[in-house]
């Protein structure tokens, strides 16, 4: 994914909103774009001076991720609501996790188990799940977030071992 | 616990209302005097939490740009009215600031400090609950602070020297899950179509820096996917109660914006500030007057006796590749390679022959060389795509984890690199005569400098002046100045292939027709390519195609424009010694048409981290420069 569509991957994902909202309450009504967001190539013009600073400055994360913004799409003062924080998760980091499931073990599948609810001691499992099962999981993925993290949680609650340790 | 328990307190603690609003005011008098009878306004904890400096000619002024963060009219510059009109305000629920809290939310950490200081009497001065500071307090989850640095990146201006961000380790995190936590970053909000304003405007100060809590996940994509930069991570030892006044502070600064200038209130600058609130005791901000690079912050934080408790390394994906393949025969890398190429390839005899645990090292060194590709390429080839999930899809079908891959860094930490700035002395031969000079250049590093805790092969230089005295001539003059010189050389292979550029604008003296030593103002900029070899240590040979504009009263019509290219190479002979040769020529084909053959070579020994000796000479036509000199940085 290039700087582009992680911008653009943000701002779908989070709903650009300009300035700090005002309300202090969780609102997770629209804005948070989970179940439509699929993987797509953006197209983009090749930027000569490349973008500045970082990613998420550039409108979008900038007042997502503001320190006591209020709330904006999924998230309240800058942090991600919790019943999102999986989707969002696997929704930006899609590509990472892909290549993860196929090599059986990596940093974003392992964060991925501990969003899960899966202890340590079963990611090695966890792992193998995921490259034994990756064409149907990629597929699902390819859907949508929403649909990918569903068949995990189908997968998890399926396995012999991975289903008892489960909490979700 | 018992510090936990204070802490809740406030949470479960009645709201005043309007009603209380007109009782208050005897006790508000008598906290304004004993704050008076304290000094407690021009106390350093006062001036931390109000980013107050002290101006030149007396007096205070914060480096807060945002009225929202000041009760007082006057509080940017009168630190006892703020703290006056701090306290009134802690007395209602009004909302303030741009994010609408009360006072006692919205300035949570001045609301602790001055409980701390004045003893405030909770059922005079009600503690308000705080939902929205406690449950973003709680999301962190705070185990620890790291200090995070991704390396310098030539390519986008505003990371030519690195960037630092902090990121906020959670309870229970392990090497595998840290992505998931949260950083706390400051940036300039520049619009999407900043383009060639962004420098300028960054260098003045008139984008808006703010403070944000972006996924470590996304900075991390960023950086060792996106861009390729190494990532350095300072775990911090802070107290638990240091963490807590860590996060009140920056929950402050959420309210409000600094006016953002590249060179000194930058990135790295705030977050000193927001540390030396955390332990007061450290006094990080006092050390940057003029300018503030990342990795002398990095310096700072590491010289300071425990405050480091760990470093850990974060390859970007172009190291982990070229690592890989370093580790490999010939025969598998190109194997590999053939692999992004037709990924059909993995049913060749050459490659089901081999083991699965090397098998698997193959296809996950061809899905990183095609992750490469796809995410350094705007847009991506769709085939690049299709082959990285056929790469992927094989990779599945072996059922095996991946081995731990162990990547050693090219570039060793910033914080071992030789200082920011540079002072040199020098004498030597100009034709006919023989000279003395004195350089004082302010960043940051050249290509013959140590390259030690340096991304290697970047050179940028900025502002330095040469004085230089003749002494048949029997002149002093201002012999060399420069606003800007970057270079940066990207060895091309078969997987990597950007670009090398060079940018230079300054001045120098030539001797041209009558003129013996005259002032020349100059542009040069260029495009080419790199390649690296290792005969010897590690050589860099390189070509520019450039074009340049001079502009001196020794030429007819005042200047002079033209273009050609430069040949050369960077040679390490060992550790300290180094060597680099460049030919040029250029021909001028406007104003005063003429051409140019250009020699350099000069060579560096390095005799400490921070000394160094130089032999250079220089060759312009019927002008012949030696020199030799030594370098102190500061």
């Amino acid at each position: 994914m290039s700087k582009k569509a992680l911008i653009l991957a943000v701002a779908v994902l989070f709903g650009a909103q300009a300035g700090p909202a005002l309300a202090a309450n969780p609102d997770t009504g629209p804005g948070c774009g989970l179940g439509k967001l699929a993987w797509e190539d953006y197209k983009g013009q090749k930027e000569i001076l490349p973008q500045v600073l970082m990613v998420t400055t550039n409108g979008t994360g900038m007042n997502t991720f503001a320190i006591s913004s209020g709330t904006s799409g999924c998230t309240n003062d800058g942090k991600i609501l919790g019943e999102h924080r999986t989707t969002v998760f696997a929704s930006l980091n899609f590509d990472a996790l892909t290549a993860e499931m196929a090599q059986g073990q990596g940093e974003h599948l392992a964060s991925l188990a501990t969003l899960m609810g899966v202890p340590a001691e079963r990611h090695a499992a966890f792992f193998a799940m995921t490259q034994e099962r990756y064409t149907s999981l990629v597929q699902a993925g390819e859907v949508s977030p929403v649909a990918f993290v569903k068949s995990l949680n189908e997968a998890i609650v399926g396995h012999p071992v991975l289903a008892q340790a489960s909490v979700r | 616990m018992l510090v936990l328990l204070a802490f809740l307190a406030p949470l479960f603690a009645p709201v005043p209302s309007d009603a209380q609003q007109s009782d208050h005011e005897p006790y508000l008098q008598q906290l304004i005097d004993r704050a008076e009878e304290a000094k407690l306004a021009g106390q350093r904890e006062w001036h931390l939490l109000l980013h107050y400096r002290k101006g030149l000619f007396g007096g205070y002024e914060s480096e807060q740009d945002d009225p929202g963060f000041f009760l007082s009219p006057n509080g940017k510059t009168d630190p006892a009215a703020e703290l006056n009109a701090t306290l009134a305000k802690f007395f209602s629920d009004e909302l303030v600031g741009s994010t609408r809290q009360p006072a006692q939310c919205a300035f949570i950490a001045r609301y602790h400090w001055l409980k701390e200081r004045l003893n405030f009497d909770a059922t005079r001065l009600p503690p308000l609950a705080c939902e929205r500071f406690h449950r973003w307090y709680e999301d962190f989850e705070v185990q620890s602070v790291s200090l995070i640095f991704p390396s310098a990146f030539l390519n986008n201006p505003a990371s030519m020297f690195g960037h630092t961000l902090f990121r906020v380790d959670q309870k229970g995190q392990t090497e595998q899950t840290r992505i998931l936590a949260y950083t706390i970053n400051y940036a300039a909000q520049v619009p999407p179509d900043a383009g060639i304003a962004f420098p300028v405007k960054g260098i003045f100060g008139i984008y808006k820096g703010y403070f944000s809590t972006i996924p470590y996940y996304l900075k991390v994509m960023e950086y060792r996917d996106i861009e390729n930069r190494d990532i350095w991570e300072y775990r911090l030892n802070l107290t638990e109660n240091q963490l807590r006044r860590f996060l009140m502070h920056a929950w402050e600064l959420g309210n409000a914006y600094f006016d953002y200038f590249f060179f000194k209130e930058n990135c790295s600058y705030h977050l000193m500030a927001l540390l030396d609130y955390a332990d007061p005791d450290l006094r990080l901000t006092d050390e940057f007057v003029l300018w503030t690079v990342p990795a002398d912050t990095i310096r700072l934080i590491t010289s300071k006796p425990g405050l480091v408790s760990d470093i850990a390394y974060r390859p970007s994906r172009s190291t982990v590749i070229k690592r890989k393949r370093e580790s490999l025969p010939a025969a598998e890398r190109d194997l590999a390679h053939r692999i992004t190429q037709d990924p059909s390839a993995v049913s060749s005899p050459a490659f089901t022959e081999l083991e699965f645990p090397r098998q698997a090292f193959l296809l996950d060194l061809a899905s990183d060389y095609m992750r490469y590709r796809i995410e350094t390429t705007d847009p991506p080839k769709p085939e690049w795509k299709a082959r990285n999930k056929a790469i992927l899809a094989a990779r599945s079908q072996l059922r095996i984890p991946s081995e731990e891959f162990t990547v050693r860094p090219f570039a060793q930490r910033p914080e071992l690199g030789h200082k920011t700035s540079r002072v040199s002395v020098g004498g030597g031969w100009r034709n006919n005569d023989t000279f003395e000079e004195a350089s004082v250049r302010a960043g940051y590093h050249d290509l013959l400098d140590p390259e030690i805790g340096y991304t290697p092969g970047a050179q940028i230089e900025m502002a330095s002046i040469t004085i230089r005295h003749y002494n048949r001539a029997a002149q002093t003059r201002v012999e060399r100045a420069t606003l800007l010189n970057l270079l940066s050389l990207s060895p091309i292979d078969s997987v990597f292939h950007a670009p090398s550029w060079k940018v230079n604008i300054g001045m120098n003296t030539i001797r041209y027709n009558e003129c013996q030593l005259c002032s020349n103002g100059l542009f040069n900029a260029g495009i080419g390519g790199a390649k690296e070899f290792r005969l010897l240590k590690r050589e860099i040979l390189f070509a520019f195609a450039e074009a340049e504009a001079d502009v001196s009263k020794a030429y007819d019509e005042m200047y002079r424009v033209g273009g050609g290219g430069t040949v050369g190479m960077l040679v390490d002979l060992t550790e300290r010694w180094k060597v680099m040769a460049t030919g040029t020529y250029l021909k001028f084909p406007l104003g005063d048409k003429s051409d140019d053959f250009r020699w350099f070579v000069g060579t560096r020994f390095t005799l400490a981290r921070n000394w160094t000796v130089r032999l250079e000479y220089n060759h312009r036509d019927y002008d012949n420069d030696v020199l030799f000199s030594v370098q102190a940085f500061f």
